[in-house]
Order: structure tokens, then C-alpha cells, then sequence
């Protein structure tokens, strides 16, 4: 079974979302995303200050069979990466919804907010 | 309609990841949540021992008197430097093309009687090219489903015959019969991880309580069960090809470097094509990369030069555990240097690599 928080929003490409204050979010891929992708062994993250659409390809997962897009949950600039991701791109798989969070984007508008999925949403989309 | 290994229900409940492998339905890992995932399984194999199901591999005899010197007149390599009781690996080409139907095992129990393992995906294939080209009194025979196939890999091989009571005295390439908790198995020292290894043929019907008791013993040693994800990373560091990707009815043995396995004074399918493409010398060349900054090589990216020609297409392509970066195989358009320095375009990025030798990874098979 996978894990799906209960606080958490999350897309139908496996993202999860997650306010972090004054219009900025948290962005990772799903428990149910790391294990059907298996061992990860190389994350391209986004840029700092590049601007992403929703929906818009903004950063790639690769396991050692396959890559996977990152689909940008939410428009806006992105605010900041989780560098160690570099380093230690296992850490995605160990702790997604953790240490194994990807970027935070920051918005301008809250339009976009309610093309999430809530936890229930997505359970059943991966069930 | 998907075929199945007699032990597809063990991979299920064991929670592997099935995919696709030439008509069969074989596992690629195994849950993460259990020390499994293709980083753990393909480290077990290098580091002690791994047990993997490859049953969808065909098995095929060549029976009857003069099957040897029949196979010898098809296959690239020469079946006559054998003694009874080696394997060989052998090209089997299309005669018009040169181009390879496919790569086979081929054992010699005796003249007259020879065993061979096709890729499960072009054993038809092979079974109707020989039965279409065979002499009378030599009979094929497509036996996919009386044998299984089970590699145990790994340093710690040894380990698990000896708690088996089977002498580990065969050379590479050599086989045996030996009897495994009863169970009559032939024991073949080979594989395709680079480590030392065998292969066991096992009655299909037999199949559970061999895997069971070899599983059991693996564990016991600090191994595991690995699915064929670890197989093909372990086989990418070491430069095995894999038919369909740098082996095909488009690419030669000349164009793949795989003449080692070519005995150019005999008669084979395909020989006198092969012969002119290699002496013509403007081939594409089958060369291994490494990726030196970051990316990983997949199959069908192209290769470019410094100045963004492209020079070659990548066939295989992965993340090597061992050496933590990407590794790829590539067909050259012209053969490089060794340590010639190539870029990779990654999906429009470009990622830098260096033209290396195989094996990639040391390997430990002799």
C-alpha cells in the first residue's frame, strides 16, 4: 500500500503539493510514483527563478530503467531546489514526502489550486 | 497472450515488478520494501550472490548423426574446437544479410547431439531457420518448456554448490549433470553478469523445489533473488550485447565487435558478406561509453562529436551501480579512440563521455 498524507494536495501525474506560507508550495513526486519507478538514480531539477506553467515539463526522475517528467503542479517561479537530491537522489525513494521533496515554487494567483486532487482524489486515481 | 515461468507464482507473491521479455511475463525486481530494487539486487551479484529465473531463455535440440558438423556449417563460431561437456557462445545470421537472428549457447553434449539457448524472443525463429535448412536424420526440437533456466551469480557461487554437495570443479564454458536434493539438473559454468556463475537447466516440472532450496542457500550466504533489471546493468558494465538492441537483423557481429565469436575459417550463414564488410573497413563499430558529467545514455540518443555531429547512436544505456554514473553502448559510425571524448545528446541536453573499453566493470567470470 502506498502512503498518501492526508494534508497534502496532489496531481494526477503523482506530484504532491504542499503549503509551506505566503503563496510558496512544496512540490514532490508520490510514494505510490518512487516505488512503481523503482531504484532512482538521477534527478534534473529545475532552476531557481525559472518560470513554469502548470502542466509544463520542469524537471526529470530517472531510475535505472526509465525517466520519468516532473509536470509543474502550479505556475509560478521557482523559489528554491533541494540540492541534495544531487548527491543522494535515493533519498526520493527513502523519503518522499520528506527529505525527498523536489522544489518550492511560488505563485502568483490561487486560480490554479483547485485542479488538485485532495488525498482521497488520488487514492482512488492509484487504487 | 503471455507465456509464464513455472515459477510466475513465486514472482507474484514475492511482490516482483512483471514486465514483458519476449512474449514472457518475467520479473525485473523485487520490492524495495524487502532489500530488494535493481541497485540491491545488481550489488548481491557482484558483491556475493545472486539467483535469477531465466526461463523464458528457449532450449532447443539438434539431434542425430552429423547434428554437429550441420550446426557448425550454420553457426559463426566453430563448434569443433569443443570437447564434449563445453558451451560456446555462437551468431546465428541471416545468410542474405548477414544481419544476426539471433546469439545462442550452444552445449556439446556429443556430435550427435547438441543443446542450444536462444533469447526467448527468437527461438521460433532459429527452430524454423534449422528445420528449414537441416540434412535428413537431424531432428530440432523446441523443448522451451521442458527446461527451466536458473543463473546463480555471484563470488559466493561456489559457496552455494559446496552446501549442495556439488564439487565446483568445472572450467568457463564448461558443464556437467549433478544431482541437486535429488533433482537431476545440468550445471553449466557461464552467465551474463561478469561474475563467476552457472546456469542450471532444470526439469520445468522440477522447478520449485531446485529454486527453493537454491534460494534458500543464497540467502543463507548474504545473497538474493534478482530480477532481470540487475541482469541487464550487471551485463551493461561488463559489454554483453543484447539482441535487439546492439545485436539485430540491422547490425552484424562485424558491426557489434563481437568477431571473437567468429571462426572466419569455416563456413557459416552470412560469411561471405561478413567477410567483405569487414574487410571494407568503413563499418559501424559497437564501442562502450561513459558518461563523465551528468545523465544517463538510453537507447536511440545520438552521439556527436565537439563540433555536434553526430557520430553514432547509443543501443543500450543505463546508471552503472558499480561506477555510479551513466554507461552506454553505442554503434560508431567510425571506430574512436579510447578515451576520445564524445557528447550524448540527452534529451537535448548534452551530456559529456568518454569512448571506454569493455568489460566497463572488472570481471571475474574466468
Amino acid at each position: 500500500m502506498s502512503l498518501v498524507p492526508a494534508e497534502l494536495k496532489y496531481t494526477k501525474d503523482h506530484e504532491w503539493i504542499q503549503s509551506t506560507g505566503s503563496n510558496r508550495y512544496k512540490v514532490g513526486i508520490t510514494d505510490y510514483a518512487q516505488s512503481a519507478l523503482g531504484d532512482i538514480v538521477y534527478i534534473q531539477l529545475p532552476k531557481v527563478g525559472d518560470s513554469h506553467s502548470q502542466g509544463k515539463v520542469c524537471g526529470e526522475v530517472e531510475s535505472t530503467k526509465s525517466v520519468s517528467e516532473i509536470y509543474a503542479p502550479l505556475s509560478g517561479v521557482v523559489v528554491s531546489v533541494n540540492q541534495q537530491l544531487d548527491s543522494a537522489p535515493e533519498t526520493l525513494n527513502q523519503d518522499p514526502y520528506g527529505s525527498g521533496w523536489i522544489y518550492e515554487v511560488e505563485i502568483s494567483g490561487d486560480s490554479e489550486l483547485s485542479t488538485l486532487l485532495d488525498s482521497a482524489g488520488y487514492t482512488s486515481l492509484i487504487s | 497472450m503471455s507465456q509464464y515461468s513455472p515459477l510466475h507464482e513465486f514472482h507474484k507473491s514475492a511482490g516482483a515488478k512483471l514486465a514483458d521479455f519476449g512474449g514472457w511475463e518475467m520479473p525485473i525486481e523485487y520490492p524495495a520494501a524487502n532489500g530488494g530494487g535493481v541497485l540491491n539486487e545488481h550489488q548481491a551479484v557482484r558483491q556475493a550472490v545472486g539467483i535469477f529465473d531465466v526461463s523464458h531463455l528457449g532450449k532447443v535440440t539438434v539431434q542425430g548423426e552429423g547434428a554437429l558438423s550441420f550446426l557448425n556449417s550454420v553457426l559463426t563460431n566453430d563448434l569443433g574446437r569443443l570437447k564434449d561437456g563445453q558451451a560456446q557462445y555462437n551468431l546465428i545470421c541471416d545468410p542474405g544479410t548477414g544481419g544476426v537472428i539471433d546469439d545462442l549457447i550452444a552445449y556439446r553434449f556429443s556430435e550427435r547431439e547438441i543443446f542450444l539457448i536462444p533469447n526467448a524472443a527468437n527461438t521460433a525463429e532459429v527452430v524454423k531457420r534449422l528445420n528449414a535448412a537441416k540434412p535428413a536424420g537431424i531432428e530440432i526440437t523446441d523443448r522451451h518448456k521442458d527446461f527451466s533456466v536458473l543463473a546463480l551469480q555471484g563470488p559466493k557461487s561456489d559457496e552455494v554448490l559446496k552446501n549442495l554437495g556439488i564439487a565446483s570443479d568445472l572450467d568457463y564454458m564448461s558443464f556437467k549433470k549433478a544431482k541437486l536434493e535429488g533433482f537431476e539438473i545440468t550445471l553449466c559454468r557461464t552467465g551474463y553478469t561478469g561474475e563467476l556463475g552457472y546456469e542450471i537447466l532444470t526439469k520445468w516440472d522440477e522447478t520449485s523445489p531446485v529454486w527453493k532450496k537454491l534460494l534458500t542457500l543464497v540467502t543463507e550466504l548474504g545473497g538474493r533473488v534478482a530480477g532481470l533489471g540487475a541482469r541487464d546493468t550487471l551485463r551493461t558494465e561488463m559489454g554483453y550485447p543484447l539482441h535487439g538492441h546492439e545485436l539485430s537483423m540491422e547490425i552484424t557481429p562485424v558491426e557489434a565487435s563481437a568477431g571473437w565469436a567468429v571462426a572466419w575459417g569455416k563456413e557459416f550463414w552470412g560469411k561471405s558478406l561478413l567477410q567483405q564488410q569487414k574487410s571494407d573497413k568503413n563499418h559501424r563499430t559497437l564501442q562502450a561509453l561513459m558518461i563523465t558529467d551528468r545523465g544517463i545514455p538510453r537507447a536511440g540518443m545520438r552521439v556527436l562529436d565537439e563540433a555536434g555531429e553526430v557520430i553514432g547512436e547509443v543501443t543500450s544505456g543505463t546508471f552503472s551501480p558499480t561506477l555510479k554514473t551513466g554507461i552506454a553502448l553505442a554503434l560508431m559510425n567510425k571506430k574512436m579512440d579510447v578515451e576520445s571524448e564524445v557528447v550524448v545528446d540527452v534529451r537535448g541536453r548534452s551530456s559529456r563521455a568518454v569512448i571506454k573499453r569493455v568489460p566497463l566493470v572488472e570481471s571475474h567470470v574466468k
